[in-house]
């Protein structure tokens, strides 16, 4: 494989997951907003979350593997685990760093779910409104093609996408059908709780 | 009966669901790997990298006869007749960064 295929490879991988990323918060977001219908149960949503977050993982593998291997950069293996250990484009390269390993956190702790319980992987869970922003700059920052037009009009709908989703998601409030039922039982026990 | 309808047909709605979640799954994964084709060919397209030549080595072919003696050398770099001056310019560059 030519090193310019590897570099191609590596700018187009990083627009995919890019993407991917992005659907995977969009969707997260509509399914805490228990988002519904009579053709698209809940649990659709919820599939696609975490199908979607599976893929990222492999297309951002694609995305290191080959920027790794490219001989031009000689970034190393240790640049794709540690931060900020890169010669080259230190800085960038270290959020890229660090939004891979939170999103594999967060794709780790899904799967073990049933071992880790469930206030830690919420607690987990929520790095993924640190992962999607830091990946965000990684590529305005380091990407050869950070400022063409075309990146740049994916990155504004990306990011157009995600903050309508979580500013519906503010709007839109808790939408847990069980809550006043909750909160009336859990003052029902309060008031028969011996004084 | 009725209970039984009504359990068929959440049945069935839910097996409609599981299968356009593969379908979906399917789809994304698809134009996912037809994207970084995509992105890669326009990223290609937009900036391709620069390709530069101009150091050049010049190898030249001597032949010396004499009565006696035939030597003849028709490969490697020989001495130049023209003096090689230093070049800051780099050979060939096609490939780098993310």
């Amino acid at each position: 494989m030519s090193n310019t295929l590897l570099w191609y490879t590596t700018r187009g991988a990083g627009a995919v997951s890019l993407v991917l990323l992005s659907a995977v918060v969009v969707l997260g977001i509509l399914s805490v907003l228990r988002v519904q219908s009579t053709s698209w149960p809940r649990f659709l949503t919820a599939g696609l979350h975490r199908n979607l977050a599976l893929m990222t993982l492999v297309f951002l593998a694609l995305h290191i593997i080959t920027a790794v291997v490219d001989p031009f950069t000689h970034l190393g293996w240790l640049t794709a685990v540690v931060p900020f250990s890169s010669y080259y484009r230190t800085f960038w390269l270290g959020l890229g760093t660090i939004a891979f390993e939170l999103l594999l956190a967060i794709v780790l702790t899904s799967l073990v779910r049933g071992f880790v319980g469930q206030f830690a992987w919420r607690l987990v869970h929520w790095l993924a409104y640190a992962s999607w922003p830091i990946a965000v700059v990684h590529g305005a920052g380091t990407g050869t093609d950070a400022w063409s037009a075309w990146l740049f009009t994916l990155q504004a709908i990306c990011v157009v996408a995600v903050l309508a989703a979580i500013g519906y998601r503010f709007i839109a409030g808790n939408r847990d059908p069980l809550a006043t039922a909750r909160s009336s039982f859990q003052a029902a026990v309060d008031r028969r709780e011996p004084k | 009966m009725e209970t039984n309808d009504a359990t068929q047909d959440r049945v069935r709605a839910r097996d409609e669901a599981m299968r356009l979640l593969n379908r979906l799954t399917t789809g994304a994964a698809v134009s996912a790997v037809l994207g970084v084709g995509l992105f890669g060919a326009v990223s290609a397209y937009t900036i391709p990298g620069t390709k530069t030549t101009s150091a050049t080595a010049s190898a030249s072919t001597t032949s010396t006869s004499s009565s006696s003696t035939s030597t003849s050398t028709s490969s490697g770099l020989q001495s130049s007749t023209t003096p090689v001056t230093g070049s800051s310019s780099s050979g060939v560059a096609v490939s780098g960064g993310s």
